[in-house]
């Protein structure tokens, strides 16, 4: 009996050495995973965006950490165990850290909560975090419990634009899969891709809602000029709502929290 | 040639036309004329529907159509005539990516948070930037070394644009200004009708005051000052109306290319060539394809609203190297 527990010892202690201790993100998303799954101690860097359009739950913590910029350089001078990559992060800096010997992880973007449950589960048994990550899930699990619970009969009539009319996500998105979750439903959108809904098709749909993307750091942006043209102010001002864009962006499991938020401020908003 | 006003009646009445079929056009499909005398007589609240529609986003869409359109064609006309060049425009002298410039430090700088009409005025002195930049380097050099100056002004304005979006704290700056720049009038509205219609109407009549020294200066330079045209005077007033009119326009639209090109050659077949009888149709002309090409946007079934940029461009492009080509032929 002696031999298997001394083995089953040397096993649980490799697989701490193995965990790799200076972790550094080059994409948004997996800087979020990673301020969840990982104590500040072990992350080197996160992406300079994370300081202001990331999840407003994180700022504080994000504004104490360092940041890169994504560049290949940073990444070697840093030399991590281990960077977390998401798919659309630049191929050449990838090849290179490859060529160096620092291990890149590519994290998918997930888009649907079985999605958030894989890549979070990826991830972790990346980091070596798996408990905390199965916490994670289980508060994601009961969070969609309460939602299809409280659920309404009739789903939210929404309009949900990106930035603006020219931007409205569609049903394969992230965006689509927490409305849904939060009882609403995209007039707007199509089955697969982004399109254009102008404000003649929003005042002819008739929604109860209208929601918006925004970046909330209050930076000059073109996107609000439409949300504050006079009729959108006049007929539906009072059922406008902004969300912001790039945390809606990110399948991390806090996002069932997002949909609860959601649903509270949804049945404020649609009221008469 | 036609008489001095058909050729302009019969553009008015396309217009009008034009104008029609703007208000009865959307996205979501085609409201009869019958509709459209409901909508204004009903009180039910589809009829209030309807109304708001018409009222406060097809009727300002297809005045600034007009006015943007206008704005163009005439910049067009004068600009050919006052560099006596057929390819001058205010987008191949880099007139509109001067005002571009100017819009866009006016929108990521948080200037044109400040008051409303900071957007307007910096395009316009971006636009009067770049046109005194390129008439200053490529007067009195011919077509070529204009429509050179004209590139590099261009160049400059562009990369000026890019400076500002690399150095913009938003970080959908970059998307956002490709997006404006392909040029738009979805979803516009009264606001923004009053705030650009006086720029380019006081320069529209700055500009159609210049056609009788544009006569005399088609004779040559030293015969135009002869006959008691001061061209200096007149270059300053040609600067200021265009850069008014493409500035404001291109504000409140983003940059249009091609309308200042196509339709004075499009009026002259039907005017003759003398610059002062191709001033009014060219505006006119402009506004007329400006619109024309707005409504196209919505009638096509996309999913996402074609930009008027790109369509103006797709047509625009054929006959830019159509007259290209004929240049080739003629020149020496």
């Amino acid at each position: 009996m002696k031999v298997p527990l001394l083995s089953l010892l040397c096993l649980i202690t490799s697989v701490a050495t193995a965990a790799p201790q200076r972790v550094l993100s080059l994409n948004l998303c997996t800087d979020q995973l990673l301020m969840v799954l990982l104590p500040p101690q072990r992350i080197v860097s996160i992406t300079w965006l994370s300081r202001t359009e990331g999840d407003p739950a994180l700022l504080k913590l994000a504004q104490q950490l360092p940041v890169n910029h994504g560049s290949p350089e940073e990444v070697l001078a840093a030399r991590p165990d281990l960077v977390l990559a998401g798919k659309y992060t630049t191929a050449s800096t990838r090849a290179l850290l490859q060529q160096v010997g620092i291990p890149v992880l590519e994290v998918d973007s997930a888009a649907d909560w079985e999605g958030i449950r894989r890549i979070t589960l990826q991830v972790a048994a990346a980091l070596g975090a798996q408990s905390k990550a199965r916490e994670l899930l289980a508060d994601m699990d009961a969070d969609l419990a309460q939602l299809a619970h409280e659920r309404p009969v009739q789903p939210i009539r929404v309009i949900g634009w990106g930035g603006s009319a020219e931007d409205v996500p569609g049903r394969d998105t992230l965006f689509n899969t927490i409305l849904e979750s939060a009882g609403g439903v995209n007039l707007a959108a199509l089955d697969n891709g982004a399109r254009s809904f102008d404000l003649e098709q929003v005042l002819l749909a008739d929604p109860q809602v209208v929601m918006r993307g925004a970046a909330y750091s209050g930076k000059p942006s073109l996107r609000n000029s439409v949300a504050t043209h006079p009729v959108l102010r006049e007929k539906l001002g009072a059922h406008m709502i902004a969300y912001p864009e790039a945390v809606y962006g990110c399948g991390v499991p806090r996002a069932s929290q997002l949909a609860r938020e959601l649903a509270t401020t949804l049945r404020s908003a649609s009221g008469p | 040639m036609k008489g001095k006003y058909t050729v302009s009646l019969w553009l008015a009445g396309g217009l009008l036309l034009l104008a029609l079929l703007s208000m009865l056009t959307g996205r979501s499909g085609f409201m009869t004329p019958g509709d459209l005398t409901g909508a204004l007589q009903g009180d039910s609240r589809a009829a209030e529907l309807t109304r708001l529609i018409l009222v406060e986003l097809r009727l300002p869409r297809t005045v600034l159509a007009c006015l943007v359109g206008a704005a163009l064609g005439l910049s067009g006309a004068v600009l050919q005539g006052l560099t006596r060049n057929p390819l001058a425009d205010p987008g191949l002298l880099g007139v509109s990516a001067g005002a571009a410039l100017g819009a866009v430090i006016a929108l990521y700088t948080g200037i044109g948070m400040l008051f409303a009409l900071a957007v307007p005025m910096l395009g316009l002195l971006g636009a009067l930037a770049a046109a005194t930049l390129t008439l200053s380097l490529g007067s009195g050099g011919g077509t070529l070394v204009l429509i050179l100056a004209g590139a590099a002004v261009s160049g400059l304005m562009l990369a000026g644009t890019a400076l500002v979006l690399n150095m913009a704290p938003n970080p959908y700056a970059a998307y956002e200004i490709t997006h404006w720049m392909l040029g738009s009038l979805a979803d516009r509205g009264w606001d923004q009708v009053w705030l650009t219609a006086p720029f380019i109407l006081v320069g529209a009549a700055l500009l159609l005051g210049t056609g009788r020294a544009l006569d005399a200066l088609s004779l040559g330079e030293q015969q135009a000052a002869s006959l008691g045209v001061d061209l200096s005077r007149l270059r300053r007033r040609v600067l200021v109306g265009t850069a008014l009119a493409i500035g404001a326009a291109t504000a409140v639209s983003g940059t249009i290319g091609f309308i200042g090109l196509v339709a004075p050659h499009l009026v002259r077949p039907l005017t003759g060539h003398q610059p002062a009888r191709v001033l009014w149709p060219s505006a006119m002309c402009g506004a007329l394809l400006l619109l024309l090409a707005d409504v196209l946007t919505r009638l096509l079934p996309l999913d996402r609203e074609l930009n008027l940029g790109v369509l103006t461009g797709l047509v625009g492009t054929p006959f830019f190297i159509a007259l290209v080509l004929r240049l080739k032929r003629v020149a020496p």
